[in-house]
């Protein structure tokens, strides 16, 4: 799903923020990234997703080489990740229905299919009945929630988390670390950026650390690797489906 | 149902998409206005004046024109005749010139009838009655049939009578409607000009507000492209939004002119009955009114096809 070979990016101001990074992660993978700011965390998630591009190096997702992809094709490329962030990036002007709908709308989805999917989506999120509400009405847990669902709405087969419980207290945090798991046990493919050490010593998955943009550390915890262990769902069905339909 | 709708989303469900997105983001460009009435007035304000200036400007062009044309159907040529010439010869000479295909009418003035005539309207009725003789000469009065009364075939006509030997001096009255129409032609280019340059300004306008909404709404521009969308999805708004501030500004400079040319009737309707003319100023008709909306709502989406395009790409989500 994720592929590093030799990525290295120096940043206009000379800063060397990766350094000569090999890195796979396997498609319907969750793994972890960690380390001190300014460690290359962020600039990792946004070669990623193209916000960024490497200086040398290939980066290849989902088997698309990123080097290759022009600036026009970008946003096909973004739909096909979800991405999450520490300071939510909502829209504050429309609803949480229309932030999520978003996604959706953009891909040019039927009205009413968008609207059983934001349902679904803010079902699983546990917002069913604040779709009417704008974002400034939640709490920051609701408000990480609304951008998670607008995040896995479009059904992509990979998921970006930038410090996604970095506002939020212990409990919240396992709230949504717990959903994320049901979105990798339905065979999403996750990586999520966090310096939350002591959740992720509870979380028992693969983690990789870096430092001054290089990777330190991978390691993978072998007892609970990439098994789908709830069975209510195979993996080929998404929690989305079956939702409204 | 939409339950079969997947990626491969078939062409008409895509399209009624694409009609509702565009349902969509054209309420939400004119919500984008009404949420800032005053500031968007202004600007609606300033675009509408720098229309209704060149169309205004146009608007008396052709009236101009319309009022030198109704002249020009009448272009008539005096002949003024030798002074000494008896009333006789002077009708034999009117009965020769009317033979003429050219000439649809020739009107006599008789030396006596004119100097009566003059004497009535002057008001030196008294003086002219100490005169000796009578020093006015006969005249004719030329009426050219309507297919002889371009400029171009009464000059001809007016050459062929200036060769007869009983006439002094032939002389064309079109003579000042030609030189109106020479100004009009060269206001008309001038217009044209200052037309050109407030297009520009209305684009110049349009462009920087834009720039502006372009600007504050930067987050929201980051956040749409970070879910994927494409440049075009993000124009759209604003190119609604432009289009808007065309037409608003376009109706508006509409009622502008009606507003002028009401308040103009009266002064004109006064002029031109000075003149025995039953001139009246017309306004635009349901086609230039057409012109005017389609000229302003295409500058509107043009000044924000130009911005937004520009200032979209500028913006990379951080």
């Amino acid at each position: 799903m994720i592929q590093f070979a030799q990525v290295s990016k120096r940043y206009p101001n000379g800063q060397d923020a990766l350094r000569q990074v090999n890195l796979e992660i396997a498609s319907g993978e969750m793994a972890f990234l960690t380390g001190h700011s300014g460690a290359g965390k962020s600039t990792m998630l946004k070669l990623i997703c193209l916000m960024e591009r490497a200086t040398s190096g290939q980066v290849i997702i989902n088997g698309k080489n990123l080097n290759k992809v022009k600036r026009r094709k970008i946003p096909a490329v973004r739909r096909d990740i979800g991405m999450i962030f520490q300071d939510h990036r909502l829209l504050f002007d429309r609803t949480v229905f229309d932030n999520v709908a978003l996604p959706l709308m953009i891909a040019g989805y039927e009205h009413r299919e968008i609207g059983r999917r934001v349902r679904a989506a803010l079902d699983k999120v546990g917002l069913l009945s604040k779709e009417k509400n704008t974002p400034i009405m939640l709490s920051g847990g609701e408000q990480q929630r609304v951008g998670i669902a607008r995040a896995v709405v479009n059904k992509p087969p990979l998921l970006l988390a930038d410090e996604p419980t970095g506002n939020l207290d212990p409990e919240l945090s396992a709230e949504i670390m717990r959903l994320f798991e049901q979105f990798n046990q339905v065979g999403v493919s996750l990586l999520i950026a966090s310096h939350d050490l002591s959740l992720l010593a509870q979380m028992h998955y693969r983690t990789l650390v870096m430092k001054e943009g290089r990777l330190v550390q991978d390691q993978t915890d072998e007892a609970l690797n990439i098994e789908p262990v709830d069975s209510e769902h195979s993996p080929s069905e998404h929690p989305l489906d079956d939702q409204y339909e | 149902m939409g339950a079969s709708m997947t990626q491969g989303a078939s062409f008409s469900a895509r399209l009624k998409m694409l009609v509702r997105l565009h349902k969509l983001e054209a309420n939400r460009g004119l919500k984008d206005i009404f949420d800032n009435p005053f500031s968007n007035f202004m600007t609606v304000l300033v675009i509408a004046i720098a229309l209704a200036l060149p169309a205004g400007l146009q608007i008396l062009l052709d009236n101009g024109k319309n009022l030198s044309q109704s002249w020009d159907g009448a272009s008539r040529i005096s002949l003024y005749l030798k002074v000494n010439l008896k009333d006789s010869q002077t009708q034999i000479l009117a009965d020769k010139i009317r033979r003429n295909l050219a000439v649809e009418r020739v009107d006599v003035i008789l030396p006596s009838m004119a100097l009566k005539d003059f004497g009535e309207r002057s008001g030196f009725a008294d003086a002219i009655a100490e005169l000796d003789s009578n020093p006015l000469p006969p005249t004719l009065v030329v009426q050219p049939s309507p297919e002889y009364s371009s400029p171009a075939a009464s000059e001809k006509l007016l050459a062929e009578f200036e060769l007869l030997a009983d006439v002094d001096k032939a002389q064309l009255d079109l003579d000042w409607v030609r030189k109106l129409y020479a100004l009009i032609q060269l206001a008309e280019k001038a217009a044209a000009a200052l037309g050109a340059a407030l297009a520009l300004a209305v684009l110049l306008i349009v462009g920087n507000t834009i720039r502006l909404s372009v600007q504050n709404r930067r987050e929201e521009i980051e956040v749409v492209k970070l879910v994927g969308a494409t440049d075009a999805f993000i124009r759209r708004p604003f190119l609604y939004t432009g289009f808007w501030y065309g037409l608003f500004a376009g109706i508006l400079c509409w009622i502008i002119l009606e507003i002028s040319l009401v308040w103009l009737e009266e002064p004109v309707a006064n002029l031109a009955s000075l003149y025995q003319s039953q001139f009246m100023v017309s306004g635009l008709n349901l086609f230039q009114s057409f012109q005017l909306l389609t000229v302003s709502c295409s500058l509107g989406l043009l000044g924000s096809w130009f911005s937004v395009g520009r200032h979209i790409r500028n913006i990379e989500p951080r």
